[in-house]
């Protein structure tokens, strides 16, 4: 009941929503209000899966096996409730600074439905169903603003990540022609009596499809023109919210579906996280303007994700899981951040920078205190010699940015202060991140059950 | 029959790529169509493991799998979505950049960079100005008392 009411709720007030003029106060705080509801919702829905029993309805009333299966698990739940937090810090940052679309409060709750889908289906194809939904919602939004930056990086979006969904049908489509099955329970029994060479290239291609979703080293391109060039509301949906799909599948079709082929695969991850974390690092430090920065930070950030899923086992995952949540609120609040002016902010900033390099007490240390534990798992040196160059590089990259734009007066940033409502928000989303440094022990335990769910083998 | 699909399925994509890197927006739409459509024509592939096509089947035959053309027809409809979405954006690029080149609207970004290139450089050149020269107006007290809290930190 619970899971249907946390899927319904943004669903039906999306749609109501789009069909109203957004650029109306009561629109765009109706929006803010039905993602609030639906995050309260999934809290309680949390609250009952982290006891550690996964909660599951066939939908339509059907047998299972004939219905579509919707099962929220922790990992599940631990998505769509940071995802839908970054939408609301998101809407509410647009809501108060005053809507230019008309679509943009409906568009945004349409995503979260989406996402809430993706996150809680136990279904291949119904996955691809619900990702289309998001990303589409996404597309729709990267437009928002509606100048010319702002178009060219809707057009650029919107091909690159249809190719990459299109990339992902084709491996559901194979993925059925080798199991006969669309359940993901079923596909990961069957998947081990296939023959390798089918799976593994239906694994690369699940791999393609989330790795251009998150913006990974060689698929990347797309990304800075997107991220540069969208609003910074919109910036922090897509990378905060947006590129959780990416992680999130990463997460449960290598280690639920295609386990074997990840463990084959392990070096390969590593590398190319390896590779994302210097090329981001290094171009971000060639950056002067704070959104490209952000951008190839987002980049590197990603890298550290993929080698802590590289490395595997128990302390890999819940470090990529950790570092997943944290690297997209400390993604939204320095997005958010990016596009305010006046006191506060430079605060704001400053604590995002500190959470993305990794500095007590904010929230990132503890995400890279779970990286290098588990370079220390793997016994690399090299692990964890990257770790600290690339810590260094992004307090490098944040802290010139800092410098340019918020350290001295400087003519062309400092434009007319922001509403303070917005100020505030920004400092809110800073105070979180700091708290969830200072106690970490909900993120720490809600990524032990998630990654404790996705070890757990399925009933079906 | 597996063959056949998976030669259309292959040239469809091998077509749809080949136009995804053309300049024209136009020919770029085009080409994520025919990948749309090679997504399709695989998963109808898909259901070939066992039994005829569910086309013209004798009685007492075996059937193919019907459930992936549920799957094709949910595909088709959710590219059709997409790609009308997709046409919709270039409708619009077209409109306000007066082009479907793309190395026009790469154009833009040149720009915006030549933007960020002055602004860096006038930033280089106020700090080599001496201080007692006149500041700009739009500085306003809060910021330098905040830059000396900074400092000062």
């Amino acid at each position: 009941m619970l899971l249907s009411t946390a899927l319904l709720l943004p669903w039906v007030s999306g749609a109501v929503l789009v069909a109203l003029d957004g650029r109306r106060r009561v629109v765009a705080w109706l929006a803010v209000a039905s993602l609030a509801a639906t995050l309260a919702v999934l809290g309680v829905l949390a609250a009952d899966v982290l006891g550690g029993d996964a909660r599951q309805v066939v939908t339509g009333g059907w047998p299972a096996g004939v219905g579509v299966v919707l099962r929220a698990d922790a990992l599940g739940v631990a998505f769509a409730l940071l995802s839908l937090l970054v939408l609301l810090a998101g809407a509410a940052h647009e809501a108060v600074g005053g809507v230019r679309s008309r679509t943009f409060p409906g568009l945004v709750v349409l995503l979260g439905a989406g996402l809430t889908g993706l996150f809680v289906t136990a279904d291949v194809f119904s996955f691809y169903v619900f990702f289309e939904l998001a990303m589409t919602a996404s597309y729709a939004l990267s437009a928002y603003g509606g100048k010319r930056r702002q178009l060219r990086a809707a057009v650029v979006f919107t091909a690159v990540n249809l190719l990459g969904s299109f990339v992902f049908l084709l491996s559901v489509a194979g993925a059925y022609h080798v199991t006969g099955a669309l359940a993901m329970g079923q596909v990961a029994e069957r998947v081990l009596a296939v023959n390798p060479n089918a799976a593994i290239l239906i694994a690369a291609g699940f791999f393609i499809a989330f790795s251009v979703k998150l913006g990974l080293f060689p698929f990347h391109f797309w990304l800075p023109t997107v991220y540069a060039g969208a609003r910074p509301a919109v910036a922090a949906i897509l990378s905060g919210a947006v590129a959780n799909i990416g992680a999130y599948g990463l997460l449960r079709f290598g280690v639920d579906l295609f386990p074997e082929q990840l463990r084959l695969a392990g070096v390969a991850l590593v590398v190319l996280g390896a590779a994302s974390i210097v090329y981001g690092g290094v171009l971000a430090v060639a950056r002067g303007d704070a959104a490209e920065m952000l951008a190839y930070s987002a980049i590197g950030q990603v890298g550290y994700v993929l080698v802590a899923l590289g490395v595997g086992g128990p302390v890999g995952l819940v470090a990529a899981v950790l570092y997943s949540v944290v690297n997209s609120l400390n993604k939204a609040l320095l997005f958010l951040t990016s596009g305010v002016r006046g006191p506060l902010v430079a605060a704001a900033f400053a604590v995002g920078a500190l959470s993305v390099a990794g500095v007590p007490p904010a929230a990132g240390f503890i995400g890279k205190l779970e990286l290098f534990r588990t370079a220390i798992v793997a016994g690399s040196a090299a692990l964890v010699v990257l770790l600290v160059v690339g810590s260094a590089l992004s307090l490098v990259y944040l802290f010139q940015v800092y410098q340019r734009s918020f350290w001295r007066p400087d003519p062309s940033a400092t434009g007319v202060a922001s509403p303070l409502p917005q100020r505030l928000l920004t400092a809110v989303s800073a105070l979180l991140v700091l708290a969830a440094g200072l106690w970490p022990e909900p993120l720490l335990l809600l990524s032990k059950d998630a990654v404790d769910a996705l070890l757990a083998v399925d009933p079906q | 029959m597996i063959l056949a699909f998976a030669l259309a399925a292959a040239v469809l994509f091998g077509s749809g790529a080949y136009l995804l890197l053309k300049r024209d927006l136009i020919r770029m739409v085009a080409g994520i169509m025919l990948i749309s459509q090679c997504a399709v024509v695989t998963i109808i592939a898909a259901a070939l493991s066992r039994g005829g096509a569910a086309i013209a089947v004798a009685p007492g035959d075996a059937v193919s799998d019907p459930l992936p053309q549920a799957l094709a027809l949910t595909a088709l409809v959710i590219g059709l979505a997409t790609v009308a979405l997709l046409l919709a954006l270039v409708h619009r690029a077209v409109v306000v950049f007066r082009t479907a080149e793309q190395d026009e609207l790469a154009a833009t970004e040149a720009e915006h960079e030549a933007g960020l290139e002055r602004q860096r450089q006038a930033d280089r050149e106020e700090t080599e100005t001496h201080p007692d020269e006149t500041r700009p107006d739009d500085i306003r007290p809060e910021d330098e008392r905040r830059a000396g809290r900074e400092r000062g930190r």
